[in-house]
């Protein structure tokens, strides 16, 4: 456990300090600013316009940081070969491979409260609407995201930095979307269709379920039972990810 | 401390999956508290038998007995290492030393000793992406040695140095044989070898051709040169 700590820290000092996150947080700040903009010509519906359009940033960065950090997390070790450092100790590459998720998981919610808490003093000053559910939302995007990360080091460890992000990004994208691929089935006409996608239903994680931006705006109410067994089901996924992470980079000689 | 018995590591290499025997049968034997060099021409398998010995790649056949208790007695050095850019070298090392699982108090212990060690105490906060050639070499030594190991494998820890950079690197290594920690390590620098080492292996085409003591080498050559011995052996 304390070579997994170890590790982890060192990857949060390694990312926190990467200028490359200043520069996305910079540029989701802007965004979330802007939605001040948005808010002023949506006549009378600011508060739902400042909340709506933050969230979507806070979502979009982070998946920013969440695909293409992840992707070169590994590999980058590998190809500087500062693996060579870290295997010559003591170290499994089971520890490694937690340690690192951990490292950035530490790095991506530092980032997504600051961004959250921010968005709330936005709300909450601008719209005089602050509201715990916008917390609430950030802390699920942070775990759509920790699915996201887990799925993109998968990648990474068996194909490029580059596909490995846009592999992540398809992730998130189909994770979204998963539930209408459902429910579209539902409504054609052949049983192949309909088992097709009900395996591409429980094959890709079901982010959108714990989605609570329409929530958040006012226009659907939250059901805490399946909330929290959607949120068991995406830590499960994290786990299994991870695992089969650890399986491939298990075979892997330097 | 280390017998490497008939070694083989054949690798498939391109899109037709061809075959290639990078290690054909090293035999190798290293005593405890000696300096022991690792020679031979680009190619010959030394950098492949050191990462078989760490268990970085694993051999396809053949043994590798290791006189210690795991990598907790081991220190490597990689040659040309690359740190992580935005820690200072305390951090570096520190970040080492957890590896190991040491509790903070001998950490901080054993980092400032080794800091004194190899000569950079001035620039222990410093980021390393800010480290000259020599600097990032001697936090190198330094990484490898945050456990205090039996047995150091140091891959070409000469290469690119200046030659201050060079004589320290030797002044470590001699401290180290003194203190009576086994040392193995790769080098092109022969005067270096002959000036550590009490004993060589020489390899080519993966596998060692000639091992035994330098003074046996310097002895067996007519001009008492280990260059011109290595290049005897490597041409016969």
């Amino acid at each position: 456990m304390k070579r997994v700590a170890a590790v982890a820290v060192n990857t949060f000092r390694e990312t926190i300090r990467d200028r490359i996150l200043g520069v996305i947080i910079l540029f989701a700040l802007a965004m979330i600013v802007a939605s001040l903009w948005l808010a002023s010509i949506s006549l009378g519906q600011e508060d739902r316009m400042i909340k709506d359009f933050g969230l979507v940033a806070i979502s979009l960065f982070g998946l920013i940081v969440a695909a293409f950090v992840a992707a070169s997390l590994v590999r980058k070790e590998v190809e500087r070969r500062t693996v060579f450092i870290i295997f010559s100790k003591p170290v499994s590459r089971n520890e490694f491979i937690w340690g690192k998720f951990l490292g950035l998981a530490s790095t991506m919610f530092t980032v997504l409260a600051g961004m959250t808490v921010f968005l709330f003093l936005l709300a909450w000053l601008v719209a005089k609407s602050p509201s715990g559910e916008l917390l609430l939302a950030g802390l699920l995007i942070y775990l759509q995201l920790l699915v996201v990360m887990a799925m993109t080091m998968l990648f990474s460890t068996m194909t490029s930095a580059i596909l490995a992000s846009v592999w992540g990004v398809c992730v998130y994208a189909a994770g979204q979307l998963s539930h209408n691929v459902l429910s579209l089935s539902r409504t054609g006409h052949t049983e192949v269709a309909h088992a097709l996608s009900t395996v591409v239903f429980y094959l890709v994680p079901n982010l959108s379920a714990v989605d609570l931006r329409a929530a958040v705006v006012g226009e659907g109410a939250t059901s805490w039972p399946h909330l929290v067994a959607w949120c068991v089901y995406l830590v499960a996924y994290i786990v299994i990810a991870l695992m089969a992470a650890t399986w491939i980079f298990r075979r892997k000689e330097f | 401390m280390l017998a490497v018995r008939d070694l083989h590591k054949t690798v498939v290499v391109g899109f037709r999956r061809r075959k290639v025997d990078i290690l054909n049968g090293v035999d190798l034997e290293v005593r405890d508290g000696e300096v022991f060099g690792l020679l031979g021409p680009n190619g010959a398998g030394k950098t492949t038998t050191l990462k078989v010995v760490l268990g970085l790649m694993r051999p396809t056949s053949g043994s590798v007995e290791l006189g210690v208790d795991g990598l907790g007695e081991l220190g490597y050095l990689p040659e040309n290492p690359y740190f992580y850019d935005y820690l200072t070298g305390r951090e570096f090392l520190r970040f080492c030393a957890r590896l190991f699982s040491l509790d903070a108090h001998e950490c901080d212990t054993r980092i400032t000793a080794i800091l004194a060690d190899v000569g950079l105490e001035r620039a222990a906060g410093v980021q390393l992406r800010k480290f000259s050639k020599g600097m990032l070499q001697r936090i190198g030594i330094a990484q490898a040695l945050i456990n205090e190991p039996r047995f150091v494998l140091l891959d070409e820890p000469m290469t690119g140095l200046d030659p201050i950079g060079r004589v320290e690197v030797k002044e470590i290594i001699q401290r180290l044989h003194e203190r009576g920690t086994t040392v193995l390590f790769n080098s092109h620098i022969l005067a270096d070898v002959a000036a550590l080492c009490t004993r060589i292996a020489i390899m080519r085409g993966g596998r060692v051709i000639w091992q035994g003591a330098v003074d046996d080498a310097l002895a067996s050559d007519p001009h008492g040169d280990l260059e011109s011995f290595f290049m005897e052996v490597v041409r016969s």
